[in-house]
This record gives structure tokens, C-alpha cells and sequence, in this order.
């Protein structure tokens, strides 16, 4: 403790050239924390436990050719399946383009049972008021209270994808744990079927609850297997699988964002390093002068990696702490846009992973000049005048 | 003030290479400094004298020859107990004062210090002490751009002080002084030698710095040339 003084004052020397590093490692560092949060935040949608026993059920050929209704008919028939139900993403678009929300056209008495771990807490008598309408609509609560809707409200939403527009009465607001699935809005299968003729006994995914995670796999075999001959032959995946095929239609996102992160940090380091190099060299002759009053390599050592390490430390403090005032800006303002990123988070991993990037990267840039100037001889320091 | 040799050198020799070509600077330096003396060395540019003073003063090492300064034969110490020998035996006055800017007079006064046990009180007294004794009490926290080229030298003295080493190394000491602050520090080196009974090695080209050292040693061209005993 009895050096942090000389630690401070020598991090104080230039100030203006301190604080423009320590800038441009919060800048950095909080570019980092964002991207490597996004990526997180996407993994974890396609990891999801509590999809662990579904099955999505598309047709093999692509995700926009449909299956014939009476597949359902099997898929209920096989000893491992609790719930199946058809799902068409419709794409509804309320008001404007930017109200976006996910949507479905789903087969409504099923819903509930289907996504049992998101739908949590609901009204049976509401429930009951959704499955007696035809126009109903079953909506989460972050979703009513966005846009101001109660029970009883009619809304509309004009399909992108389809030559409708449905008129829906707000029939059932249901809670989740997640935030994101208070986010989603169902509406009755039959709409689409009597208002699109093409639609009519076709659906673009079944979902299909089984009993046991453990069965999984062999029935996704059984399932493609029996419906290989078919017309319609289908392509099963775990839901999650199915997200992280949506999500790599994004791109290789994974390592883009891995790319930049590395990028940045190796700015990092030679910002960093640059800095440092030149506040030790233009000190040479103080530190040979230090070292004849009796100061130890080590101990120039220790002084001048305290510098650099300080210097990344409140860089990257900074940064971390903007990173999580920016991640709320891109939960409220993104994540209307981009589903995945409603549960946007600066998570301790990613934290941690920053915090000790950047120790490393003070660390790494001090090191090679603290060293060459603790091991250079005395008398050259001092002619260095 | 004993009168045992606080500096022995025998036979000490110091060449620099460059490349393969080397290039003795000191050649055969036999000497012998006792506690308490104050010795001015001189001589021409190139002569050594500079060479001779880090090696006594332990911040280079000899190519040959055996060196024993304050007790201790410094061929067999390493760095580490160099630098530990260097921080309890000796003090360092340069030319150009060589303070640390960011600090105050008080701090850089303090720095030899805080590589001692010394708790902050005690520091404290040691270096309000050592400040008293050169004058400068009253600009302890001013920093070294806030103080004359005279008074950087004084608080240069009194970092060299004042964790009490037995032997003080100065180079060129007033090379940077006009002649009243030069008369000064030189007034104020020769009190720390009579009053305190520290021993002194002084590099100068000065003629008149050098007779207030009680001898001087002539250098020539790598090698002792005569040693004069200072009339006064």
C-alpha cells in the first residue's frame, strides 16, 4: 500500500493522454460486453430446458411448404406424445411495422398444453372466453400492458405473409417466467384456415409434447421415418434446434460477433501497450534513479504493471458499467424488433469474461516495457539524460 | 569518524564493448577511501571518473578486480542484494537533481524510505529532518517545477540523506547551478561530511567545487594518476 501513491501519481502524469486511453478502453470493453451479451442471450434462446421434450415438425423441403392437417392425426397416436398441435407463424403486423411481436395462428385448445412452462398463470374462465371465440385472442402480459389492451379489446392485425387481415378480441392474458414469453399473441387456427383458401387442412409446424425429454430423439427418428414416402414428407427437430436454425438464418453469427470481440481486444492491447510504452520510456531516466536509491526489479516491476493494470481496470469498469446502462436501451428499443433479444442481459459470465480480458490485456501491454525498463542497466537509464 | 577504509578497491578494472571491440576504460584502479573523507575525483572527459563513481557506489560492476565498499564486497552480491546494499549504505546526489516530478518535495525526499520498515510517523519525522537540515521545511509540498534549480538540489541532498547512508555519491553536483546556489550545495556537502561524518565521493570538473573536498584523485585516461591532499 505504501507504493499506491507513486502508482497514482505516475497514472496521473499525462492526464489527458490517461484519459483518452481510459476512453477508448471503456469503448471497447463495452462493445465487447454488448457483443458477447448478444450472443449469449441468443444461445440461451436456442438452449432453452424448458423446450427440452418438443418437437417441431416442418416439412423436409423448407419451412415455407406446408403440411397436410391429418398428419396431426398420427403424431397423436404414438404412446411417447402427451399434446400435438399445428402453429403457423402469421406475422400480423398491428398498426404499424415496428409494433412487432410474435404471433400465431395456432390450434387454440392446445396451446396451453403444448407450452406448458410459458404459459403459467391464466384465468380457466378466461381460457374458456378464448376457446368459445372464434375471433378470440390469447395474449402475455408484458404484451397487453405494452400496448394498453384489456380483456374485450378488439384489435387487428394485417398478416405479411398472408392476404388477411384478422380482427381478434382480447379474450385471455396469460403471466410466464420468462419476459419474453409474456411477449407472444395466439389467435385461432380456423381464422386463417376460413379466411385463406391454400390454408385450408395445411399448417406450416406441429408442435409435439412428449411425455419424457428422454424420448426425443427416437421419436424425431420414427416421425421422418414414417412420413418419408409421404407427399409431405417432414423434417423433425428438437425446438430448440428449430430456433437456432432461425437464427442462423441471421448468418454465422456466432463467429462474427467472435471476430469483432477478438478484433477489438487486440485494438485494446495495442492502445494499451502503446501508451504504456511510451509513459516508461519517456520515465527511463526516473527509474534507473529509483533503482540506485535501492528500489528492486521487482519492485519497478510492480509499479509500472500497477500503472498499466489500473489503466484497463477503470477502462474496462467504465465500459462494463455503460455496457449495462446500453443493454436496457437495447432490451426497450431492439428487442421490440428482434424477439431473441427481449431478455437482453449483461450476464456475470460475460461480466467476468471482460473483467479479466481486459486484467489480461493491462497486464499483457505492460509487461514487455515494465520489464525492459526494470532490467536495463542503471548507468544507461542514467546517461539516457 | 573511523579512520578504517570504508572503500577498498583492487586492482579494479571496467571495459564497454561494442560488438567485439573492447574498450577498457579503467585499468588496474587501487584505492582506498576512509570513513569520514571527502574526495573530489577529476580529470578530463573520458578519463573514468564517472565509471569509477557507479562502481563505488554499486550501480555498475567491475570486468575486474575486487571491490569492497561499506563493509561489503560487492562482486559477490546479486542485483536484488545490490539494490538493497545501495538503499541502506548509500545516497545519491546528481546533476541534474533527477526528482520524481509528480511527487512533492516531501514524497520524493520519502521515496528511499518507504523500502524501509519505517512506519508513516516515523517516515514522516525522518523526512521533516532531513528537509530541516538542507532549509527547505517551509516548500515541502511544493513540487520540483515550483522550486528554483538550487532548491530541486537541496531536496536532491535531503533525498539522499535521509535514510542515514554512510557513504554519499555525487556527480557533478553543481554542473547545473550558477555560482551562489553551487557555493551553497557545496557549503551545505561539506557540513554533511564534518558535521555528520559522511563519507563523500564527488565527480567534478569544477576546480573550485573540488576544494572543498578534502582530497582530490586525478584521473587519466582509465588509470589513478595521483591523489592531492586539499590545503585549506
Amino acid at each position: 500500500m505504501r507504493f499506491l501513491r507513486l502508482v497514482l501519481r505516475s497514472f496521473l502524469r499525462s492526464k489527458r493522454r490517461t484519459v483518452l486511453t481510459v476512453l477508448s478502453i471503456t469503448v471497447s470493453v463495452a462493445l465487447v460486453a454488448i457483443l458477447q451479451s448478444i450472443l449469449a442471450t441468443l444461445n440461451a434462446f436456442a438452449n432453452n430446458p424448458d423446450a427440452s421434450n418438443r418437437i417441431v415438425v416442418r416439412h423436409k423441403v423448407s419451412i415455407t411448404n406446408l403440411l397436410p392437417m391429418r398428419h396431426a392425426d398420427w403424431l397423436r397416436q404414438q404412446p411417447e406424445v402427451d399434446s400435438v398441435m399445428g402453429l403457423q407463424w402469421f406475422q400480423g403486423v398491428y398498426i404499424d411495422r415496428s409494433n412487432f411481436f410474435p404471433n400465431f395462428a395456432s390450434e387454440a385448445e392446445y396451446v396451453t398444453s403444448i407450452f406448458k412452462e410459458e404459459i403459467v398463470d391464466y384465468s380457466d374462465a378466461q381460457y374458456r372466453e378464448f376457446l368459445r371465440d372464434r375471433n378470440g385472442a390469447l395474449v402475455g402480459k408484458a404484451l397487453a400492458d405494452k400496448y394498453g389492451w384489456k380483456l374485450g379489446d378488439v384489435i387487428s392485425l394485417k398478416s405479411e405473409l398472408f392476404p388477411i387481415t384478422v380482427r381478434l378480441t382480447i379474450r385471455c392474458i396469460f403471466r410466464s417466467k420468462r419476459p419474453a414469453d409474456e411477449l407472444a399473441l395466439h389467435f385461432n387456427y380456423k381464422l386463417l384456415e376460413e379466411g385463406v383458401f391454400y390454408m385450408k387442412g395445411r399448417v406450416g409446424t406441429f408442435f409435439v409434447r412428449v411425455h419424457r425429454a428422454e424420448d426425443v430423439p427416437k421419436l424425431i427418428e420414427r416421425i421422418d421415418r414414417h412420413f418419408h414416402d409421404a407427399v409431405e414428407p417432414t423434417h423433425s427437430e428438437t425446438e430448440n434446434a428449430f430456433q437456432l436454425e432461425f437464427l442462423k438464418m441471421m448468418g454465422n453469427y456466432s463467429a462474427i460477433i467472435q471476430m469483432i470481440t477478438g478484433a477489438v481486444l487486440v485494438a485494446i492491447l495495442i492502445v494499451t501497450a502503446n501508451t504504456m510504452a511510451m509513459a516508461i520510456r519517456e520515465r527511463t531516466t526516473e527509474i534507473s534513479v529509483l533503482r540506485a536509491i535501492g528500489f528492486r526489479t521487482s519492485q519497478i516491476l510492480g509499479l509500472l504493471m500497477g500503472e498499466g493494470i489500473l489503466l484497463s481496470v477503470l477502462g474496462g469498469g467504465a465500459g462494463l458499467g455503460i455496457a449495462w446502462l446500453l443493454a436496457g436501451m437495447v432490451r426497450s428499443y431492439v428487442g421490440t424488433f428482434l424477439p431473441y433479444l427481449q431478455n437482453f442481459h449483461i450476464d456475470p459470465g460475460t461480466m467476468s469474461l471482460c473483467f479479466h480480458a481486459t486484467l489480461a490485456v493491462g497486464a499483457l501491454s505492460t509487461f514487455i516495457p515494465a520489464y525492459r525498463a526494470a532490467r536495463r542497466p542503471i548507468v544507461d537509464g542514467l546517461r539516457g539524460l | 569518524m573511523s579512520d578504517g577504509p570504508i572503500i577498498r578497491l583492487r586492482g579494479i578494472a571496467k571495459s564497454y564493448y561494442r560488438e567485439t571491440l573492447e574498450i577498457p576504460v579503467l585499468q588496474g584502479i587501487d584505492l582506498d577511501i576512509p570513513a569520514g573523507g571527502y574526495y573530489a575525483l577529476m580529470g578530463p572527459s573520458g578519463s573514468g571518473k564517472t565509471t569509477l563513481l557507479n562502481l563505488i557506489a554499486g550501480i555498475d560492476r567491475p570486468t575486474g578486480g575486487e571491490l569492497e565498499v561499506c563493509g561489503h564486497v560487492l562482486n559477490d552480491l546479486d542485483d536484488d542484494e545490490l539494490a538493497a546494499w545501495r538503499s541502506a549504505y548509500v545516497g545519491f546526489i546528481f546533476q541534474n537533481y533527477n526528482l520524481v516530478p509528480v511527487l512533492t518535495a516531501f514524497e520524493n525526499v520519502e521515496l528511499p524510505l518507504l523500502l524501509t520498515p519505517l512506519s508513516r510517523r516515523e517516515r514522516r519525522e525522518k523526512v521533516e529532518e532531513a528537509l530541516l537540515h538542507v532549509g527547505l521545511t517551509d516548500r515541502m509540498e511544493n513540487y520540483p517545477r515550483q522550486l528554483s534549480g538550487g532548491q530541486e538540489q537541496r531536496v536532491a541532498v535531503a533525498r539522499a540523506i535521509v535514510s542515514g547512508p554512510e557513504l554519499l555519491v555525487a556527480d557533478e553536483p553543481t554542473g547545473a547551478l550558477d555560482h551562489q546556489n553551487a557555493e551553497e550545495i557545496m557549503a551545505l556537502m561539506e557540513g554533511l561530511n564534518r558535521d555528520l561524518g559522511k563519507t563523500i565521493v564527488m565527480v567534478t570538473h569544477d576546480p573550485k567545487a573540488a576544494r572543498h573536498a578534502r582530497h582530490q584523485i586525478h584521473l587519466e585516461k582509465g588509470v589513478l594518476d595521483r591523489t592531492i591532499e586539499v590545503n585549506r
